[in-house]
């Protein structure tokens, strides 16, 4: 067997909804200590880093292997697991067919090719010195409200007064939410300023909505960076997403 | 060689209309070329990707193409097409789309301010050539249930990678449809040029090995390594094809001729080594396993390792019947396992192109036809040897009371030249005007006929572009026209109102009773009571009627 493990259902429909936010299929990497996989959107602008430790589990035994999983489709089949089931996941020694049971289901998943999907990314080397710490549903809420007048969404950290700030420019209509210091769980002073798709961050937000906090790294046209804990702090996130700067 | 070298090339063969500047060009640039990058370049610049034998294909249709853009960037299939409309081709669409995303938002049709989606990565490996051929071959193998996907998402990483100019190129291979005016002939005397050597070697070369790739590495090799080239087991070569022509023509040109039956049947070339065969169709795909009791036959008739060269004719009552439509129906709606039981499937060998490691492609016909007879012992076709027409005369009056098409008359003496429409076989048939023509769209039908496609919009060849002719409408029957919508309507790539685009790759064959000129279509001509005779699934889009040939059947119906 190279991989036998249970994990309760919620843990893993939480880390399958953070991939798919991005990736339709990945490489996951299972070893003795736990899962992990690392994937970059179609259009190179936008990257998850996802792990989960043994601790995560139930249960976990592995080998070291690489499966080629389609994201969509593992997300069709758990969309219809209750909440609080336990989820058996095996791979056989052939390594072909994922078995899942759950409730009385047992499924035979067929495995992508991996070397039909794409390497893993190398995370690009970037210095993004303004940070702030909040909660995941206060974000996802600023997203959403930005997304009602416009497709694009600039964050940033205003030194001078310790606020982090999101702002929304619309054809005519423009939101702006501040966020003070006592509205933080952390901030530092350095400027930062970069504007963002909305399309990316609205399926980011979703997921970012259940962390009681997220790491917010940010610089000037940079990309931004969204770290957090998923599992009860046995697992973790981080999404990278490149900046739209303004065209000459 | 970078990938983007191989498309600066390829935009300079586009801009040359010379024959011999493009010849001069590709032979400057072959020996400069790996080994390993030599046979794909070759293939590439007439916008093949595998050898000819290679039962590897690619299985791209443009809406696969599309739906891997739409990943890239902010837009829909329909915007697209729109695009692809505008430019005239798919290349230059995706050029231009691949630029816009460079520059500004692609997606600024709609935004208000232009801001440029930055991306996380620039862009590290550059895409070489061989690369891309190792992407294309996994394209071709991705299998399985989610094998679209994977085309899919290979496509994606392919153009997201790619510069505007790459694009161009990346799009027009992955259709095959390249554009670029570079044909067999020229790649050829390119190759026979580089490597200095003599091009009637290299054409010979290319007819048993059927890939000019491998080709082109001989020739860098030498003259030797090109004499010395022997047909494989397993690699199908093209089918030597017939001329139209008349007996006593044949007769006074040739003096003796060998007289065969014309069957109308599916070609085959049969290859076997061993207790290993296969079957492969004109159009060189593996049909073993379609046509398993005709296997078992030729299987029987030889000890040998031979590749045999046949026909398979459908028989019912002892009659042969029409076979493209006995053989597609049945395969659909009983399995194959009941075709045998109410219809015979016969095999007819009329050639031999291998024998145990002996290539005799080059070998006379009389000569192939002796070891023929010697080496296989049942379902050889009948052969008569005659100078005198009154005798071959009454084979073909034989011939078509039996129900088969006519007779074909082959030189005795000629050599086997695979893939060449020569003067060494000629056909004799009873003359019916029909037309092999490519279907590129059709209008949606009215009344009965309103879910299905109605009327077809039908094609020429004219130098590598499909070139539209006329419209049919009629001589369906209500199940062939629900089989052709069938066959149709994953193939839309264009709609606008009642009228449909179709990606070109069906052939119909189609009766008139006269061609006129029209300037109603682009060809310059138009038929005059055109009616639906067949579906060609043996033929492919580029073996259809060329505007010359509509040209040179409306010279001689109008008696000059």
């Amino acid at each position: 067997m190279m991989l036998k493990a249970t994990i309760d259902a919620d843990i893993l429909k939480e880390s399958i909804d953070a991939i798919s936010a991005l990736v339709t299929e990945c490489r996951l990497h299972t070893d003795e200590t736990g899962m992990s996989t690392r994937a970059v959107d179609t259009a190179n602008v936008a990257m998850i880093s996802l792990s989960l430790k043994k601790e995560a589990f139930e249960s976990f035994e592995s080998t070291k292997n690489e499966l080629g999983m389609d994201i969509a489709k593992m997300k069709n089949i758990f969309g219809m697991m209750g909440k609080d089931d336990l989820i058996i996941l095996e791979l056989p020694d052939d390594g072909h067919k994922l078995k899942v049971s759950f409730e009385g289901y047992r499924y035979s998943i067929t495995l992508l090719d991996p070397n039909t999907i794409r390497k893993d990314p190398n995370p690009p080397n970037i210095d993004l010195p303004g940070k702030v710490v909040l909660s995941g549903s206060e974000l996802n809420n600023a997203i959403k409200a930005a997304s009602v007048v416009s497709d694009k969404i600039a964050l940033g950290i205003d030194p001078a007064s310790s606020l982090f700030y999101m702002s929304a420019e619309g054809d005519t209509d423009h939101i702006r939410r501040e966020f003070g210091k006592n509205e933080v769980n952390y901030i530092n002073s350095s400027e930062a300023r970069s504007l963002f798709s909305l399309d990316y961050l609205k399926d980011m937000g979703k997921v970012m909505n259940k962390a009681e906090e997220v790491e917010v790294s940010l610089g000037i046209d940079h990309p931004a960076k969204f770290s957090f804990y998923i599992a009860g702090g046995n697992g973790h996130v981080e999404y990278l997403l490149a900046p739209r700067i303004e065209a000459d | 060689m970078l990938f983007s070298e191989f498309a600066g090339y390829a935009d300079q063969l586009e801009q040359i209309s010379g024959r011999l500047d493009m010849i001069d060009l590709i032979s400057r640039v072959l020996p400069g070329l790996d080994d390993a990058e030599l046979p794909i370049f070759t293939r590439f610049v007439m916008g093949r990707i595998f050898p000819d034998w290679s039962p590897l294909k690619l299985g791209i249709g443009p809406n696969l193409l599309y739906d891997a853009m739409t990943g890239i960037i902010d837009a829909t299939r329909n915007d697209i097409i729109d695009d692809i409309n505008e430019a005239g081709d798919v290349g230059t669409a995706f050029e231009k789309i691949l630029s816009m995303r460079k520059s500004e938002a692609y997606s600024s049709r709609s935004a208000q301010s232009a801001t440029i989606q930055k991306q996380l990565f620039e862009q590290t490996e550059e895409m070489t050539l061989s690369s891309v051929y190792h992407d294309l071959e996994r394209i071709a193998r991705a299998g399985g249930r989610s094998s679209q996907q994977q085309k899919l998402n290979i496509i994606r990483s392919l153009l997201s990678s790619a510069t505007p100019k790459e694009g161009k190129y990346l799009a027009r291979l992955l259709l095959e449809d390249f554009r670029i005016g570079v044909g067999e002939g020229n790649a050829r005397e390119a190759v026979a040029k580089a490597f200095s050597v003599d091009s009637s070697l290299v054409e010979h070369a290319h007819q048993a090995l059927n890939d000019l790739g491998e080709v082109a590495l001989l020739a860098k090799t030498g003259e030797n390594a090109l004499r010395d080239v022997h047909i494989r087991i397993f690699h199908p070569v093209k089918m030597m094809l017939a001329q139209q022509g008349t007996i006593s023509g044949a007769i006074a040109d040739n003096r003796e001729m060998a007289a065969e039956y014309k069957y109308d049947g599916s070609r085959f070339q049969f290859h076997k080594s061993g207790d290993q065969c296969r079957m492969y169709s004109r159009k060189l795909e593996d049909v073993t396993d379609a046509l398993p009791d005709i296997i078992v036959m030729l299987d029987s008739a030889t000890d040998h390792e031979v590749i045999l060269d046949g026909e398979v004719i459908a028989i019912k009552d002892k009659k042969p019947l029409p076979f493209q439509t006995v053989l597609r129906r049945f395969r659909r709606k009983h399995g194959i396992d009941a075709i045998s039981k109410e219809i015979l499937m016969i095999p007819n060998i009329f050639d031999i192109l291998y024998l145990d490691g002996d290539t005799l492609i080059d070998k006379p016909l009389s000569e192939r036809r002796r070891l023929l007879e010697r080496v296989v012992s049942g379902h050889v076709a009948p052969q008569t040897v005659s100078d005198d027409p009154g005798v071959i005369e009454k084979i073909y009056d034989e011939a078509l009371a039996l129900g088969h098409e006519g007779i074909m008359l082959k030189v005795p003496g000629s050599p086997y030249t695979p893939g060449i429409r020569g003067k060494n076989w000629i056909k004799i048939k009873p003359s019916v005007d029909t037309l092999d023509l490519a279907v590129i769209g059709a209008d949606w039908g009215e009344g009965k006929r309103a879910h299905l496609f109605g009327s077809f919009l039908l094609a020429c060849r004219d130098n590598g572009a499909l070139v539209p002719l006329s419209k049919v409408a009629t001589g369906f029957s209500d199940e062939q026209l629900a089989d052709a919508y069938e066959i149709l309507k994953d193939h839309v790539i264009a709609r606008s109102g009642k009228e449909v685009k179709f990606e070109h790759f069906l052939v119909f064959e189609v009766g008139y009773s006269e061609i006129q000129k029209s300037p109603n279509y682009p060809s310059g001509f138009a038929l005059r009571f055109p009616r639906f005779v067949r579906i060609r699934d043996d033929k492919a889009v580029d073996e259809v009627e060329t505007l010359s040939g509509i040209r040179e059947r409306y010279r001689q119906q109008s008696g000059g």
